[in-house]
């Protein structure tokens, strides 16, 4: 609002100057033509117009009042000097330049004379002293001539102007004020929301998996399975999409709530099935029902999924086998296979992904994993994780 | 990417090719924008477009008034009296108009306007003709200058710059077929001519400078709102990029499962997918890796343009809402303050200075350098001074037209926290 109000002033500024300067040069024209005033009061009066004139370029680029002063006081001089040796009234130049001059450039000033008391007083005298000055000089039949009146409705328009502008201002400031709120609360709700989206990790990881399969073509994978995967994967994204919070049923193996504590085992179903429709017959055994904070559970089930992909691919068998168990500060998980195994030296773990997707989790998580294999023998992981 | 035929904006509504800035194409602020830029009344414009029309009025109780004084020097009074009818007849239809059936002013309805106001200009013309000094007698022709204010707000500039342009030539060309132009004669004519030209020409300098500071108000706004942000944020767009993204997942996804998308995929198809993984695993990765002052800087219009940020320990989060505000502010009025000098600020933040004894290592100081370029010594806004004490301690030190502020920012030390 205060950097605001200072443009505003600084548009009221340029405009006086503007209009000012306009009428001013308007004005010199027409006390320039021949005849108007003679030499004497010419060479009198130009030196008074440079100094409105400069005071209204002032004005252009600072809030002083003292520049208003000068420049409304200098004109005030003209306005009396060219009323002295000559008989104005005779004379449309002089005229025109009289009205040109009270009527506008020094009108001109009112623009940055509304609002404060100092400033409105200073406004107040400037509007007599010109439109009396106006009327002396250019005396009507009425109580008013329309040179004079020319001057005031110069001096009315002014007036008008500068406060309808200011008036505008608070009120464009109002609504883009409560145009600031709402985004403020958008930005908040829009941050809440990609926490949410980014939360969903465990979704996202099965998304991606799918997906990655797909941009394969799904090849290698039966049809109706990749279907079945797409259809789940498809729900839950859309129930992200509603609700937020999607409500896990027991058909759906996927806890997508942020809540503290998940119990391993329905979510190591969905894994489960999850490599069953991709070819790999995954074996449960030790216990089920190990309760874990949802983070830690995440990197567990991403850890867990990542060796059992590592399986699929490499050790050349369809079945793998993984053992929980659980004491008092970890839960354990052994994946094992009778594949074709390797050298670990052999191997770069990089190119397993193991060292990122697998041991970089569950690091994230104070947990651990370790890798046992040797060609011919098969292949044995284990993944620990606090409680 | 799949989406990117959206054209993106920043928050002046600016179309802005690639570049990823600006607030999602749906929010409130964006249709703020939008409405900001639009050609009709917005944000305190519509305000400014009535006065425009009470100042029209005023005009024209004045222009009545001096008519009614001469009307006995008319040879025919009747086409003065028509065209005073036809002014007041047009200008209340259109004012009535646009008060009560909101702030427009169709394309049809403008053209029967400047039709009318051109009629009143000829009755005026044809009225005054025999008295051989249009500058003289010009009553309703000036009106119909003021005439063109009313639709200041609500026309497109160039239109009232051509009404205005057009109106200058028929008095140019009644004067020279009229008026014996000696130096008693020509002095009226003038200050005539520029009553009546000269409204309107002010008039759309006016809005348009008033349309440009309601739009970098907004945009200050807009940008202002980033101050309450967490450490790190995702930002307004990505966020919607990463709904964007997870939607695009769930169609093709549901296009599978349902079998309108037969399997194995086409080739194109695979590659949308591979994209559209990438992408989901590139934004799941690395969406909360910004600072709130990434996220105002690449927003904003104004700042997006002319600032640069350099900040790669991110400790611009660390900074407290009311340091973010004074920082916000201060490199605002930097680059904000002036026209068209094309004023250039760079924002560098850390490293982090070493806690200078035991007491001070529950907070961390971090040094933040701006420098600017354009912006004299001498033409340095003096809030300037009050935004960054708000910050921390600071020296300043100019050079030709380059300011250097070097900053010491006192943050409580996050690894307490």
């Amino acid at each position: 609002m205060e950097q605001f109000a200072r443009e505003r002033d600084r548009l009221l500024q340029a405009s006086a100057r503007n209009v000012g300067i306009a009428a001013l040069l308007v004005s010199a024209v027409c006390l320039g033509m021949p005849g108007a005033v003679d030499l004497d009061t010419l060479l009198l009066v130009v030196p008074l117009y440079v100094i409105v004139g400069a005071c209204l370029l002032r004005v252009g680029s600072g809030r002083s009042l003292f520049w208003v002063v000068t420049g409304l006081g200098a004109g005030m001089v003209i306005l009396v000097l060219v009323q002295l040796p000559i008989v104005a009234g005779d004379n449309p130049a002089a005229q025109s330049a009289i009205v040109t001059l009270a009527g506008g450039a020094l009108a001109s000033f009112a623009i940055v004379l509304v609002g404060g008391v100092t400033r409105v007083l200073v406004l107040g005298l400037g509007f007599v002293a010109s439109t009396v000055l106006t009327e002396l000089a250019l005396p009507g039949s009425g109580i008013l001539s329309v040179q004079a009146a020319t001057v005031v409705l110069g001096w009315v328009l002014a007036v008008t102007f500068a406060y309808w502008l200011s008036a505008s201002v608070p009120r464009a400031a109002r609504r883009i004020f409560s145009i600031g709120r709402a985004h403020r609360a958008e930005r908040q709700a829009s941050e809440t929301e990609a926490q949410r989206r980014q939360g969903a990790r465990l979704l996202h990881d099965t998304v991606l998996a799918t997906l990655t399969l797909l941009a394969h073509s799904g090849v290698g994978v039966s049809a109706s399975a990749l279907q079945h995967q797409a259809g789940d994967d498809a729900r839950l994204l859309r129930q992200l999409r509603l609700g937020g919070a999607p409500v896990p049923k027991s058909s759906e193996h996927y806890n997508l709530e942020p809540v503290e504590e998940s119990a391993l085992g329905h979510t190591l179903e969905s894994v489960k099935q999850r490599f069953g429709r991709i070819g790999l017959e995954v074996s449960w055994h030790g216990t089920g029902q190990v309760l874990l904070p949802s983070d830690v559970l995440d990197a567990f089930l991403l850890a867990l999924a990542e060796c059992l992909e590592n399986v699929r691919r490499h050790s050349g068998v369809t079945d793998a086998h993984v053992t929980i168990t659980d004491d008092e500060t970890t839960v354990r998980a052994m994946v094992t296979d009778a594949g074709v195994g390797f050298t670990l030296d052999d191997v770069d773990s990089a190119r397993l992904g193991f060292k990122d997707s697998v041991v970089g989790r569950l690091k994230e998580v104070g947990g651990n994993a370790r890798l046992f294999s040797s060609p011919g023998a098969g292949t044995t992981v284990v993944l620990e994780v606090p409680r | 990417m799949s989406g990117g035929d959206r054209p993106e904006e920043n928050t002046l509504g600016v179309l802005i090719g690639r570049r990823r800035t600006g607030v999602p194409a749906a929010s409130t602020a964006a249709r703020a924008v939008v409405q900001a830029n639009a050609q009709g009344a917005s944000l305190g414009i519509g305000h400014l477009g009535m006065g425009a029309g009470v100042l029209c009025a005023i005009e024209a109780v004045y222009g009545l008034a001096v008519f009614a004084t001469h009307i006995g020097e008319y040879p025919s009074v009747l086409p003065a009296v028509m065209a005073w009818l036809l002014f007041i007849a047009a200008f209340a239809t259109v004012s009535l108009t646009v008060a009560t059936r909101g702030e427009r002013f169709p394309t049809w309805m403008f053209i029967g306007y400047l039709l009318a106001l051109g009629g009143v200009v000829a009755l005026d013309f044809i009225a005054i003709w025999p008295l051989h000094d249009i500058g003289g007698h010009a009553s309703a022709s000036v009106t119909a200058g003021f005439g063109l204010l009313t639709a200041l707000t609500l026309r497109p500039a160039r239109e009232l710059l051509f009404a205005a342009a057009a109106l200058f030539a028929a008095f140019v060309a009644a004067i020279t077929l009229t008026t014996p132009l000696t130096a008693a004669t020509l002095p009226v004519q003038l200050v005539t001519i520029s009553m009546a030209v000269f409204p309107p020409l002010f008039g759309v300098f006016v809005v348009v400078r008033f349309r440009r500071i309601v739009q970098l108000e907004l945009d200050r706004v807009l940008v202002q709102s980033t101050v309450s942000a967490p450490r790190f944020a995702v930002g307004m767009l990505a966020s919607e990029e990463l709904a964007r993204l997870d939607l695009a997942a769930e169609e093709l996804l549901d296009s599978v499962a349902s079998g309108r998308t037969a399997l194995p995929l086409r080739p194109k198809m695979a590659s949308t997918a591979a994209s559209l993984a990438t992408e989901l695993r590139l934004h799941l990765i690395e969406g909360r890796r910004e600072t709130w002052l990434y996220h105002a800087i690449t927003e904003s219009e104004q700042l997006g343009k002319s600032a640069t940020l350099k900040d790669s320990g991110s400790l611009a989060g660390l900074l407290d809402p009311q340091q973010r505000d004074g920082l916000l502010a201060a490199v605002w009025l930097l680059v904000a303050d002036k026209k068209k000098t094309g004023p250039t600020a760079q924002l560098v933040l850390g490293p982090v200075l070493p806690p200078e004894d035991a007491v001070a290592r529950r907070t961390i100081t971090i040094p933040i350098v701006i420098t600017t370029t354009g912006v004299p010594r001498g033409r340095v806004d003096r809030s300037i001074w009050a935004a960054l004490a708000k910050v921390g301690d600071f020296t300043y030190s100019s050079e030709n037209s380059s300011l250097r502020v070097d900053l010491r920012c006192i943050v409580p030390n996050p690894a307490d926290q």
